[in-house]
This record gives structure tokens, C-alpha cells and sequence, in this order.
């Protein structure tokens, strides 16, 4: 799942022209929506682009398939808000507090966790995130299950609510949100390109690809799982207190779902796992569709979101499980052989192999 | 000077013994052919000395160090390198990437390590398949990945577990060529086979394992005329035949 | 510490694990054949829920009595899933094969909650709530008369489903494919029907547990949730693939579930978080489960 498209930045300068025309228009796209749902709409977008980035590192580019991520999420969230309401220490320090929690709080259960595999990993987490979540919905301290207020900054002459940078709050329009998480994005973007071309990222391909291979190369596969969990799940808080900041209230159940885990994930696997482009491409795609559904169809309640929702993942999985990167990709190569390989290959390959195999032993006997 | 010593290596599996006791040595520049029939217990004792688990009792030597029960990923970095049996390419990276993993034990670097894979490459015949997936390359080519990979990581010691199976015999006899190529480069081989006359005409010595245990070791030409040897196999030969009878 | 307080919480734990072994048991036979994991197991259960309480409301059947027609309503759930999406992506990456049955129950719970609203449902005066008041009182331990049912019922299913795999030449072929799929179609057995049996065996376990879960639990479109994230812990503990292990997981989990909260102080609203603890030891100490085998 990682060729040519998981580095488009290295080809060509022709490629560097249209990065910098989709920069100038996600620049001017504040200035376009002009109306605050529009506006809204694309910060979630950007929101869960850089979630699903995170997430790819772990799940796309090592396979490791998290299904509580929210847990990381979540910590962010709750992290800053709780150092913000209760010492008054500014969100940007706690942002990066609340990725190093995610981080520390990551590496310490990937150590037990990562023992297992496949369908083992994702079971557990979801037990893992299950466990945050419930610690968090009866924890007083942080508000238990109705959460916690982020009170609004306000000027000290009219005492209205108004922007302040330094409690990374703007309460007189959205845009400035729009420019952080758009901030965020590249940021977590770039970490990924700089993943994808290293080391790291060479070895954390090959975990997936055949841990015990990996190891007979001397790739330390833990510690190399450990440091993706620990990437991820730091980029996962950071964004979480971005999050918090920009709805000034968190609870357990927005931060810290399932639902949430899962819809990340989903981003990921709907542009495609393991490149660079496919979560920033799922995230586009999925967000607007899923909250004009939600608008059209009359809020939630109804839950005609929900089934076209898991309707699409059938889908996709059945047809598609390359997302829409594989697909580009797909049309690109028409007629030469496929680009990616999907374990169905690898297994057809290994039934390939095991009959000349058998010939040899013939051959012998 | 030897490289590699196993002392009285054990591995057992509940109550199944699959290696008892077994003593050799490996000495630097050498070609080592360790053979036997199918269940001689080959693969285990090649999985205890790699690090992929640990023996029961007896110990293993490298270059000196104690290295027992080390896990496979730090004997690499020790100079100690294995393939597999059964092929395992990765499948989604290319010929080049897969080398480059190989290539990352020794430098951090990724224009280093694509240096090295080149050249891997080029020495292993592999150069114009350089960015072909693994996934998609046939057997032959894949048992060639292998090596160059474990070549790539710089090792002392290169184990092959049966490089030779499932090759044609064409193929094979380039694979010998390669083989001699690389103890050229002053790296010491220890070939796992189950086939005598792939073993024979490379190895400078041949170690033979029956039902776990060492029933002969020497020169090739002594291993061939070796009774005990004749017999283990002659057995392995007529097996089959015997069940077949039983059955009708 | 007051013994018969104890009492109670052991003896509500063992009557809900039997109910956890056999949710879990499907999960279970379900991984044992072909390695995947049904994340839509609480969709199906919610679904037999569902049904019992449909048929108690439209046809006035206790679920006692619709329980034929819930079981095979969900058998067949069970056959149209693996054909119309298991067997698609068999041998697709393990990716597609968790999103998968994870969409499809995000589809089903959808669905229920456009057809049936959000809300509670519970069935009025079943027979079970009313056989001797609804309780019995064992020397100070009061147990619910539904859930003795269940447990029973449960047990009475668990049995027979062993029984049809350790006993009949059906379920000893879907032993073989879940040993060695290849050699088993040497021998003749076609592994695509066993998967599809197992899927089959996996309702109708499920189904079971929908209708007597039915008469005392309360319905909605995302009951099914907490049972399947228990079901989940109960087929890791036991061991992926071990119908014992299920057995001896869900009484166990059912057990910690009741009486960590008396034992340890526990607050009870933390009792969930106790069993999802309990696993991460296990799978800590013994990453293959109880009973597992890898």
C-alpha cells in the first residue's frame, strides 16, 4: 500500500506548483465560505485529516490497527483543559503536556499490548479506550460525565468574549481556528513525510509486511511499534486540545467514543492506509458528505447517517480496501500490473510456491 | 579461529527432543554444510542459534561473546544473519526497499542504506529488478532477495536455511556460484540443507544431523562414504515405501 | 464483610455468565474456523432482542415461545452475512475484514434506530416475571427468576452446541477445517459450507441469548454494544478459537463483573473497567488466552 503516491512531494517540480495552488486556495478558503457552518465544516475536516494522519502512522504504515485512539484524543482534551481551568497555564503549554501524557500514557500500555497481533491488537485497544473512557465519565475531578467548561476569555474593559491567543481561544469568528488546524495538518503531514523517508518509516513497513522477516534483519520490531504509538498518540492530543479549544467544552462523550476511534480509522482507510496523501484525501471527502448528510436528512436521531454510514464501510471494504488512493492508483497504472499488493497476493504467491516445492520433494524421493 | 560454537546445545518441546546435545564449531572463512533428513531437527537447531528461540540448555558462541538466548534482532547487530526456508519477501516493497532493511543495521541513513542496497544488487544480479515488488517477483528471484538483504546488514556469518529448494537446476548452479562469491568477500557460510549433493561439492566441511543429534561431521568426501550417514538416509528413503505397503 | 451479600453477587455472576458464554460462544467459533473477528456480534444479539420483543408486541407471543423464530431468524442473519460479506473478503487484508462486520453494525444499529426510535423497550409481563412473583429467595440470596431461566437456557444451549461439535459427523468436519483447513478439504470436506454453518451456529447462539436476555433487559438499538465489548474480553480471555475457554471465561468475567465491587470496594459503576482490566493481565501473563492455543 506504500509506492509511488506515498512520496508525491519527491517527484517533480510540477508537483511543487500545484502543492503551493492548493495552499493559496486552503489560504483563501476563509475567506470564500464566509459563513460560519461552511467554515465549521472545514475545520472539522481539518481536524480529522490530521487525526487520521496520526492515526496512518500507526495503523497504515506499521498495520497496527487501533481502534482507541479516542483514548489519546481524549487525554489532550482533558489535559490542557484541566491544567487551563485549574492553574490557568495556557493551552499551547498544555498541548504539549497533554502529548507527552499521550505519549508516556501510549508506550506504557503498548508494551503489554503490542505482544499481540491483528485482530488481537484492535480487540484491545477497544478495551483500552473503553477503560479511559469509563475512568474519565466518573471522575469527578475532571467533571465526571458532564464534563468541563472552558470559560470564555473576555475583554477586561467591555467583558465580552473576544480573541485571545493566549488561551488559544477566538471567539469573534472562526477563521483563526481554520489557520490552526490547517497549521496542525501540515505539521503532522510533514512529520509523516519525514517518517515515510526514514528509517523509521522503511521499518515500520516491514513490521507490517512480516514481523519475523523484520527481525531476522535486525529491526527491534517493539521498539519501533513504541516509538509509532508514541507519534501517534502525541499528534492525537495535541489535536484534542485544539478541539477542546475551539468547542470550549469537552465531556467523555464527545472525546473519548468509540464512534470517534472508529470514524478515524475510517478517514484512513477511506483514502487509503499507509500514504501520505490518503488520510488528507479521506478526510475531504468523508467530513463534508457525512455533515451535509447530517443536515439534509434532519440531524441525528433518525440515524440515516448512521446506516449510509456503515453501509459505506461494507462497501469499501469489499471493494475498495485500498481506499481511494488505490484507486487513483489503479487508474493510473491501467493495463501494467497492479501497484500494491494485498495479502491475497502474498497468500496466492505462497499456494504458488508450495507446489514446486512438492515437485522438488518429489524429485528426491 | 572459530566464529561460530555450539556446546552440547538441547532445544526440547514438551517432552519432544528435537536437538540433544549438539557440539560443533564453525571456523572464520569457512564454507559449513549441516545436513539430515527430514525431522533431523535442522531448522530448531538453526532457530536457537539465530535468536528466533532460546535452546534449553548448552550455550552458543559468536565471535567470542556468549551470545545464548539473544534475540535474533540483536544478533544481527552482532554479525550473525539468517534467511528463511520459506521465502518472506515483503511483499509491498520493492527489491531495492526490501535490501535497504537489511541495510538500515549498519547506518541510519536512508541514502546510505540505498547505497548499499545498490550495490547488494548489483553483486546479487538483482539490479534490473530493483523496483519490482517483492510481491511479484518469481521464486528464484525471491531466494535472491533474501540473500542480498542479509547480505546488506554486513554480517560475519550468513546462515541460509535451504536456499536451494524449489530452484531449478540451473538455478541452482548459479546459486553455488554465488555462494562461493560471497565467501569470497571473506564472509563465513553455514548452509542448512536436506539435499547431499547441493551440500557436497561447496561446503569444506559437512556436519550431519539425524533425530536431533550430530551423528557425523567431516570433510565431504568422508561424510558420503560414512555408513551411519548411508544408513539415516537409506532409511528416510524406504519410509515411504514401507507405509505405502502397510497401508495396501 | 456480610457472606450473604457475597453470596448474591457470586451467585448473579454465574447466572449472567452463562449468558456471556453464550454470546460468546458464536464469537468464538467464528475465529476458531477462519480467523475473523464478527465486530457486528452485539448488532446481532440487539437484533434477537429485538425480535422477541416484536413478537411479544405484534403477535403476542411470550419470548419463551417465539424463541424457535428468533433463533432462526438469526441463523439465517448469520448465513446471509457470511455469504453476502465474510465470504467476499476471506482472503482480503485483515484491514477490510475488521471494517467489514464493524459497518455492518454500525448499518444494523442505524437501522434499528430509524425503524424502532432510540428509546427503551421492555416486554410487559413476561411469563418468567411472573412464576412465583418473579424471585425466588434461596436462604437470604434472591435470585430473578428470568435470569435462573436464562442461565439454564444458556447452559442447555452451550451443551448442545458441544455436543454437536465433539459428537456429530458435521461438527467434527467443522473441527477439522478449524485445525487445518487444506487438509481438511484433502479430505473432502467443503470448508466454505463449514464457515457458513459456523456463521449459521453463531446466530443461533446469539439468537438464544436475545430471547432470554429479552425478559428482563431492557431494549435498545445500542444494547448490543456492552455485550459485545463483554463478549470480545470473554473470547480473549478463554482463548481465541476455544468453545471451553468461552464457558470458562464468561463465568468467570460474570463473576468479577458482581463481586469485585463487594470484594475490593470497587465503586459499581467501575465494574466494567475491572473486567476490561482483568484481561489486559491475562493477556499480559498469557497473550493466547486461558484456553488458547497459538
Amino acid at each position: 500500500m506504500t509506492t509511488a503516491t506515498a512520496r508525491p512531494i519527491r517527484a517533480i517540480p510540477r508537483s511543487w506548483i500545484a502543492l503551493g495552488v492548493l495552499a493559496l486556495a486552503l489560504l483563501a478558503l476563509p475567506l470564500v465560505l464566509r459563513s460560519d457552518s461552511r467554515l465549521n465544516i472545514a475545520i472539522l475536516v481539518l481536524v480529522y485529516a490530521a487525526l487520521a494522519q496520526a492515526w496512518n502512522i500507526l495503523g497504515g504504515f506499521a498495520g497496527q490497527i487501533s481502534l482507541g485512539n479516542a483514548a489519546f484524543f481524549g487525554i489532550g482534551a482533558y489535559t490542557s483543559t484541566v491544567l487551563l481551568s485549574r492553574w490557568e497555564v495556557t493551552p499551547w503549554l498544555g498541548m504539549l503536556a497533554g502529548a507527552l501524557v499521550a505519549a508516556i500514557f501510549a508506550v506504557i500500555i503498548g508494551y503489554p499490548v503490542f505482544r499481540l497481533g491483528g485482530h488481537y491488537f484492535a480487540i484491545a485497544t477497544i478495551a483500552l479506550a473503553e477503560i479511559v473512557y469509563t475512568i474519565f465519565n466518573d471522575w469527578e475531578w475532571v467533571g465526571g460525565a458532564t464534563g468541563m467548561l472552558i470559560p470564555f476569555a473576555r475583554d477586561i474593559e467591555t467583558g465580552r468574549p473576544t480573541n485571545s491567543l493566549y488561551y488559544l481561544q477566538f471567539n469573534l469568528g472562526k477563521a483563526p481556528y481554520f489557520y490552526i488546524a490547517l497549521a496542525l495538518v501540515v505539521l503532522v503531514t510533514v512529520v509523516t513525510v519525514i517518517v515515510d523517508r526514514s528509517k523509521l518509516g522503511y521499518y515500520l513497513r516491514a513490521i507490517k509486511n512480516d514481523q519475523d522477516a523484520a527481525r531476522a534483519l535486525g529491526v527491534h520490531v517493539l521498539r519501533y511499534k513504541l516509538i509509532a504509538i508514541a507519534i501517534s498518540a502525541a499528534f492525537s492530543a495535541v489535536i484534542g486540545t485544539f478541539y477542546a479549544q475551539y468547542l470550549l467544552y469537552i465531556d467523555p462523550e464527545t472525546t473519548m467514543r468509540l464512534e470517534l476511534s472508529v470514524l478515524i480509522a475510517l478517514v484512513a482507510i477511506l483514502g487509503g492506509v499507509g500514504t501520505v496523501a490518503g488520510p488528507l484525501v479521506g478526510a475531504a471527502v468523508l467530513i463534508p458528505a457525512a455533515e451535509l448528510t447530517r443536515q439534509q436528512l434532519g440531524g441525528s436521531g433518525n440515524a440515516i447517517d448512521l446506516i449510509l454510514y456503515g453501509a459505506l464501510i461494507v462497501l469499501i471494504s469489499i471493494f475498495q480496501p485500498n481506499g481511494l488512493m488505490g484507486l487513483v492508483q489503479r487508474l493510473r497504472h491501467r493495463g501494467g500490473p497492479r501497484p500494491t499488493a494485498t495479502p491475497t497476493e502474498q497468500q496466492a504467491t505462497a499456494r504458488e510456491e508450495a507446489p514446486m516445492l512438492g515437485g522438488y520433494e518429489e524429485e528426491r524421493g | 579461529m572459530a566464529l561460530l560454537e555450539l556446546d552440547a546445545i538441547t532445544k526440547r518441546f514438551g517432552g519432544l527432543v528435537a536437538n540433544h546435545e549438539v557440539t560443533f564449531q564453525v571456523d572464520r572463512g569457512e564454507i559449513v554444510g549441516l545436513i539430515g533428513p527430514n525431522g533431523a531437527g535442522k531448522t530448531t537447531l538453526f532457530n536457537c542459534i539465530s535468536g528466533f528461540f532460546p535452546p534449553t540448555s548448552g550455550t552458543v558462541r559468536f565471535d567470542g561473546t556468549d551470545v545464548t538466548g539473544w534475540p535474533a534482532e540483536r544478533l544481527v547487530h552482532q554479525g550473525m544473519v539468517r534467511t528463511f526456508q520459506v521465502v518472506r519477501t515483503f511483499p509491498d516493497l520493492t527489491v531495492r526497499e526490501n535490501v535497504m532493511i537489511g541495510a538500515f543495521a549498519r547506518t541510519n541513513s536512508a541514502s546510505t542504506a540505498r547505497k548499499i542496497a545498490d550495490e547488494m544488487l548489483e553483486f546479487t544480479g538483482l539490479a534490473p529488478r530493483a523496483d519490482v515488488l517483492g510481491a511479484n517477483l518469481p521464486i528464484a528471484q525471491k531466494k535472491r532477495v533474501e540473500l542480498a538483504r542479509a547480505l546488506a546488514t554486513g554480517p560475519q556469518l550468513l546462515m541460509l536455511d535451504e536456499v536451494m529448494a524449489g530452484l531449478t537446476p540451473a538455478e541452482r548452479v548459479q546459486a553455488v556460484e554465488l555462494i562461493r562469491a560471497i565467501r569470497a568477500r571473506g564472509i563465513t557460510v553455514l548452509l542448512v540443507e536436506h539435499v547431499m549433493e547441493v551440500v557436497m561439492p561447496i561446503s569444506d566441511r559437512v556436519i550431519v544431523l539425524d533425530s536431533g543429534r550430530k551423528i557425523a561431521e567431516g570433510p565431504p568426501q568422508a561424510i558420503v562414504e560414512n555408513p551411519e550417514v548411508i544408513a539415516a538416509y537409506l532409511g528416510e528413503k524406504y519410509r515411504p515405501r514401507r507405509e505405502e505397503t502397510g497401508e495396501g | 464483610m456480610d457472606t450473604t451479600l457475597l453470596l448474591q453477587a457470586l451467585t448473579n455472576g454465574l447466572l449472567i455468565g452463562m449468558v456471556y458464554a453464550l454470546i460468546s460462544v458464536g464469537l468464538t467459533l467464528i475465529f476458531g474456523l477462519m480467523e475473523i473477528v464478527n465486530f457486528a456480534h452485539g448488532e446481532f444479539l440487539m437484533l434477537a432482542m429485538y425480535a422477541a420483543f416484536w413478537a411479544s408486541v405484534l403477535l403476542n407471543l411470550d419470548p419463551m415461545v417465539s424463541l424457535p423464530l428468533t433463533v432462526g431468524g438469526l441463523a439465517l442473519l448469520g448465513l446471509v452475512t457470511y455469504r453476502g460479506i465474510i465470504a467476499q473478503i476471506l482472503n482480503a487484508p485483515m484491514l477490510a475484514q475488521i471494517f467489514a462486520t464493524f459497518g455492518l453494525g454500525l448499518f444494523l444499529r442505524g437501522l434499528a434506530q430509524y425503524l424502532w426510535s432510540p428509546n427503551f423497550r421492555t416486554i410487559e409481563r413476561p411469563w418468567l416475571g411472573q412464576i412465583s412473583g418473579g424471585t425466588v429467595n434461596l436462604g437470604g440470596v434472591f435470585l430473578g427468576v428470568p435470569q435462573i431461566a436464562a442461565a439454564i437456557l444458556a447452559g442447555v444451549a452451550f451443551a448442545a452446541l458441544y455436543l454437536f461439535i465433539s459428537r456429530t459427523r458435521i461438527g467434527l468436519a467443522l473441527q477439522a477445517v478449524a485445525e487445518d483447513k487444506s487438509t481438511a478439504e484433502l479430505m473432502g470436506i467443503d470448508s466454505h459450507r463449514m464457515f457458513a454453518l459456523g456463521w449459521v451456529l453463531g446466530g443461533a447462539c446469539v439468537g438464544v441469548a436475545g430471547a432470554v436476555l429479552a425478559s428482563f433487559y431492557p431494549i435498545t438499538p445500542t444494547v448490543g454494544i456492552l455485550f459485545a465489548l463483554i463478549a470480545y474480553i470473554v473470547v480473549a480471555l478463554g482463548g481465541f478459537g476455544s468453545v471451553p475457554g468461552a464457558l470458562v471465561a464468561g463465568l468467570l468475567v460474570g463473576l468479577v463483573q458482581e463481586a469485585s465491587p463487594i470484594l475490593f470496594g470497587v465503586p459499581t459503576t467501575y465494574k466494567y473497567a475491572v473486567v476490561f482490566a482483568l484481561y489486559l493481565v491475562v493477556v499480559l501473563i498469557r497473550p493466547q488466552g486461558l484456553f488458547g492455543r497459538f
